[in-house]
């Protein structure tokens, strides 16, 4: 099954790869701070209280969720995660972007000169439907396919 | 997003390649934001990174360029507490003590670009910069571009500024051009609440579980609250200032609430009343039977659940003079009824210098702790927890804030006190 939803360009690029999913709120910090320390190629999310994603490696992945959480203190680690080339190849909101979300991202854009391709309000009916390794292609327009049981 | 010409030149390159680069990191962090256009920041900076930490603070080489470039915020600004390196204020291990000495290895350059780039002054240090002792009080009205949280929703609810809640670098980045984006809590839509939340109490509720029990409800929305005035008065005074200053804290860590109101006790709420509630507004009651359940959800993440509490750690965040004498106070009561002199925790309380060298000076609170073996630090005890070799300790903590950032185990201010005299849990596992 192959299921297509727009949403906006915060980041614009073309990508895709395989997904991981929450539907709760993304805490950058809690997730990424073990994984910021060392430089593994590995960023094994370390939130506790996300089960949908703790102890799951999120680099190179597509992270599809709802919005992020915090912390405040999160606004660098997105520009460590690319120098140490361990991010996310993308980020997929349901949700308009947050602030955090957003600055962070930004700035790992302009100042690391890596982008994590970054869209946002792709809907609730995208973020009830994409499952954990369903195959994701993302294009530079902000439309998002979602291959279902692409294994 | 619409530019003024002053913007737009700068985002052409009319003022130098960095503030064009910088210039365009908020522009386009506006556009995401869905900003119709930048406005001037009026008031001074508060930024949530003091320390360096790879990957926290931000890149070293990032600094050097806005340095190099001759750039500094165009307001001074204030920073989160120090680094922990007061360590015999801490009850450290000499493990510790080594793991801390290498994970801050860059802080005296860090410190010094921050002096550079705007900090105010060597003594810039606190989560309560708004206390008077330290003095980077915005106004109602004024425009910020703060970044941790608890301080932002702080400024937002009680004093009425407008700061959304942003993250590290960005902060920094927005009061080097003096721009933010209109969008978020600075629009008047943007501080209209989603949620009316009753207090239905028969007592004061403690603030830092009220505050968490309200952060789990509305996470990042705006919450209208009504049933606290009959506790606290009306209007700001000593007590609220303190009271709203903790309920805040633990609602932004539980959820992520940038602003609250209070039913005839912050300012909006005294001039707009229920106008400040949308329409089909959700609503919740709080009772004492709610807050008592939320205490009992949390789970002891103590790795030896059965071991008597080593350390205790008061002032996340930091502690007002009126809350130090409070503490005073009611420990030398209850030592005085356990025929006690000295605590059997190891207690550090925290809060700004300032307000330190002032209760120092005041003398009488401060020889009551001292005596009791009570030591004092300027630090946050969040930033020890960074520290893996923290894992170990059995640490309690009155801090909603500390609970839900470590392992820290959370209990009320009356059974800390209880506990830090005694030594003893009473309460079941």
């Amino acid at each position: 099954m192959i299921l297509r939803f727009k949403g906006r360009t915060v980041l614009q690029g073309t990508i895709e790869g395989k997904a991981l999913v929450t539907r709760r709120g993304f805490n950058t910090y809690a997730s990424f701070f073990t994984s910021i320390h060392k430089q593994t190629g590995k960023a094994v999310c370390a939130d506790t209280g996300n089960p949908d994603l703790y102890g799951k490696n999120l680099a190179h992945r597509i992270i599809c969720l709802p919005g992020t959480t915090g912390s405040t203190s999160s606004g660098a680690v997105w520009q460590r995660l690319v120098k140490l080339g361990s991010a996310p190849k993308a980020m997929l909101f349901s949700q308009p972007i947050d602030p955090l979300a957003a600055g962070g991202l930004i700035i790992a854009d302009i100042w690391a000169g890596k982008r994590i391709i970054t869209i946002d309000q792709l809907g609730e009916a995208f973020i009830n439907a994409v499952e954990e390794d369903d195959f994701i292609k993302i294009l530079a327009s902000g439309q998002v396919t979602v291959y279902k049981n692409h294994h | 997003m619409k530019l003024s010409s002053q913007e737009q030149d700068i985002l052409s390159g009319s003022s130098g390649k960095m503030l064009q680069r910088v210039m365009e990191t908020i522009v386009a962090y506006g556009e995401a934001l869905d900003a119709e256009k930048l406005v001037d920041i009026t008031g001074m900076g508060h930024f949530v990174i003091p320390h360096a930490i790879p990957g926290i603070s931000p890149s070293m080489e990032m600094l050097d360029d806005l340095m190099a470039a001759g750039l500094k915020t165009l307001k001074p600004f204030t920073l989160d507490p120090v680094a922990p390196l007061d360590y015999e204020n801490w009850w450290l291990s000499p493990e510790q003590i080594d793991s801390l000495e290498h994970m801050y290895q860059n802080q005296k350059p860090y410190d010094e670009k921050m002096t550079a780039l705007g900090l105010w002054h060597g003594k810039a240090y606190t989560c309560t910069p708004y206390l008077p002792q330290v003095g980077n009080l915005p106004e109602r009205g004024d425009i910020l571009a703060w970044s941790e949280s608890a301080c932002v929703v702080f400024a937002n609810s009680v004093l009425g500024a407008r700061s959304n809640r942003n993250g590290a670098i960005i902060d920094l980045l927005c009061n080097i051009a003096g721009k933010i984006p209109l969008s978020g809590f600075l629009t008047n839509e943007g501080r209209r609440a989603t949620w009316r939340i009753e207090v239905k109490t028969d007592r004061l509720p403690m603030p830092q579980v009220l505050g968490a029990a309200i952060g789990k409800t509305v996470l990042a929305e705006v919450p209208y609250i009504v049933g606290l005035a009959r506790f606290l008065g009306q209007g700001i005074n000593l007590l609220t200032w303190d009271y709203l200053h903790e309920l805040g804290a633990a609602a932004a860590s539980a959820g992520a609430v940038g602003l609250f109101h209070v039913e005839n006790i912050t300012p909006e709420a005294i001039d707009y009343k229920t106008d400040l509630l949308v329409d089909g507004y959700k609503t919740v009651t709080i009772k004492d039977q709610t807050l008592q359940e939320l205490v009992a959800s949390y789970p002891v993440m103590w790795r030896n659940k059965k071991v008597a509490p080593e350390k205790c750690f008061l002032g996340c965040p930091h502690l007002s003079l009126n809350q130090m004498d409070w503490w005073a106070d009611q420990i030398h009561q209850c030592l005085g009824k356990h025929g006690e002199k000295y605590l059997k925790v190891n207690t550090t309380i925290c809060s700004a210098p300032q307000v330190l060298e002032k209760f120092i000076e005041n003398r009488k609170g401060w020889e009551i702790l001292t005596r009791a073996g009570v030591r004092f630090s300027p630090a946050c005890p969040m930033q020890l927890f960074d520290n893996h070799l923290s894992r170990d300790d059995a640490i309690i903590t009155n801090s909603n804030k500390l609970r839900v950032y470590t392992h820290a185990r959370f209990f009320p201010d009356n059974e800390i006190v209880d506990i830090v005299v005694t030594g003893k849990i009473r309460r079941a596992m």
